[in-house]
């Protein structure tokens, strides 16, 4: 992590007329982003003003920023130090939540268009593929700044499959009903069927009913993989309280 | 040595233009007209027994619309190369158009002009989007991630008993009655129903149970 206060002074002189464009970079590989700030500082519209490498470390930067046209880059490899299940989408919902003025771009190396559609559900503002030309890498911060939506690395024949990922994470928590979502939600605390069921009124026979009607619904093997699918589309919520 | 022309189908419901289409194709030598239709289901099934190498696509079609013709087309596999000729300049039909996957899209006012060009463009493997196009097809997606966002969150503010509650009453059952069932007061009924009404941002029952059957969280059928 590393803030940098004096480059606010040099803004002034080498880009007079807008305010230089901020970026945080939020990566699991330390020479990634070492890369992408040498890239990014080497910009006179655009400077560096935080690293971090973990989802913890990255939401701690962007609460300490007191600014406007701030980019967070956001690695998509990025796993949290709860088992894994404060991820970068974690942190892309959780960043669109507490700081809406603050863009978000989601970094990838060849994503698959289903961590893409995952990105941009959570409240990314666009995809921004490690593999572009660095001209087109510092265009998507700029556009993502600048408010746009941004698609930079992905075949444009992506735009369909992205769409249509969309709608399924949308849907996949319509499937659920209403008892079946308070259940997972009270099993994504990690208690047994049997407390459960205690703490809702029920037998334990029910509620491992109830967990497998799930399973089968999600289409997954087991409630851990039912948990992250549900946190993954903003069903349950995984990690402490806010 | 002379290359196999390229084939082309075109599917445009308007006499004229369609005569216009095939004008143009058959002044350019490397273009073969390999068949005309207008509408839809016609469309559909010559594409798929002629194979062309591309397909002029107006989208207003009688019967199955030029949208509904490339989502069929692609999910049978036809591998034509999809170019819309179209008068319809909003932003739907293009980010629609996009997303459902086609090849080119040019509006009739600018693109009749270009049509033998932009074919022998397109035939290559070459997409036919202007920036402009480009940038609504993203700004789409930007649409839909939020409407998606904004449904899904909608949906975990709505607690189970008030769900519970609006299913009740998308029978039809009167306060008291709801009331009764679930073993509460009218009162704390009536509670629930004014906090759902306000996260649904609606007014009375009627609007809560469409927009929440909108929405998917209530099954009316």
């Amino acid at each position: 992590m590393a803030n940098r206060p004096g480059a606010e002074r040099t803004a002034v002189n080498r880009a007079p007329r807008q305010r230089r464009l901020g970026v945080v970079v939020i990566d699991p590989l330390p020479v990634v982003r070492a890369g992408l700030s040498l890239l990014i500082d080497d910009r006179p519209d655009m400077e560096v003003l935080a690293e971090a490498g973990t989802v913890e470390e990255g939401l701690d930067v962007i609460r300490g920023i007191r600014r406007s046209r701030v980019v967070a880059l956001i690695g998509l490899g990025l796993e949290g130090n709860l088992k894994g299940e404060r991820d970068a989408f974690w942190l892309i919902r959780t960043v669109r939540e507490r700081f809406p003025a603050v863009a978000i771009l989601g970094c990838g190396a060849k994503a698959d268009s289903a961590a893409i559609s995952r990105s941009l559900f959570m409240g990314a503002d666009g995809y921004v593929d490690k593999n572009v030309e660095p001209i087109e890498f510092l265009q998507a911060l700029r556009r993502a700044a600048d408010g746009e939506m941004v698609l930079a690395g992905p075949p444009a024949e992506w735009v369909g499959v992205i769409a249509d990922g969309l709608e399924h994470q949308r849907d996949l928590e319509t499937t659920l009903t209403a008892r079946e979502r308070e259940i997972l939600v009270v099993a994504a605390q990690g208690l047994t069927a049997r407390e459960i069921g205690e703490q809702l009124g029920v037998r334990e026979r029910t509620v491992t009913t109830h967990l497998g009607r799930i399973y089968t619904k999600l289409g997954v093997g087991g409630r851990v993989a039912a948990i992250r699918a549900a946190a993954n589309v903003g069903l349950v919520t995984v990690g402490p309280a806010r | 040595m002379t290359m196999a022309p390229i084939r082309v189908l075109i599917v445009e419901n308007h006499p004229v233009l369609r005569g216009v289409v095939r004008l143009a194709c058959e002044a350019s030598p490397s273009l073969e007209v390999v068949g005309e239709e207008e509408d839809g289901a016609a469309a559909i099934e010559t594409c798929l027994s002629l194979e062309p190498d591309v397909l002029v696509l107006d989208l207003n079609l009688p019967g199955i619309d030029g949208l509904e013709v490339v989502r069929r087309l692609r999910s049978a596999g036809s591998e034509a190369k999809i170019l819309v000729l179209t008068d319809r300049t909003d932003e739907q039909a293009v980010f629609e158009s996009i997303r459902a996957g086609v090849d080119g899209y040019l509006e009739k006012t600018t693109g009749v002009r270009v049509i033998a060009d932009a074919l022998s463009r397109v035939a290559a493997g070459e997409r036919l989007f202007t920036k402009e196009q480009q940038r609504v097809a993203l700004d789409g997606l930007g649409r839909l991630a939020r409407q998606a966002r904004e449904s899904s969150s909608l949906r975990l503010s709505i607690t189970p008993r008030e769900l519970e509650i609006l299913e009740y009453a998308s029978y039809g059952l009167t306060m008291k009655q709801i009331a009764s069932r679930l073993g509460l007061s009218p009162r704390t009924v009536e509670t629930h129903l004014a906090r759902l009404y306000k996260k649904l941002g609606v007014r009375n029952r009627v609007e809560a149970v469409s927009r929440a059957s909108a929405l998917g969280l209530i099954d009316l059928t």
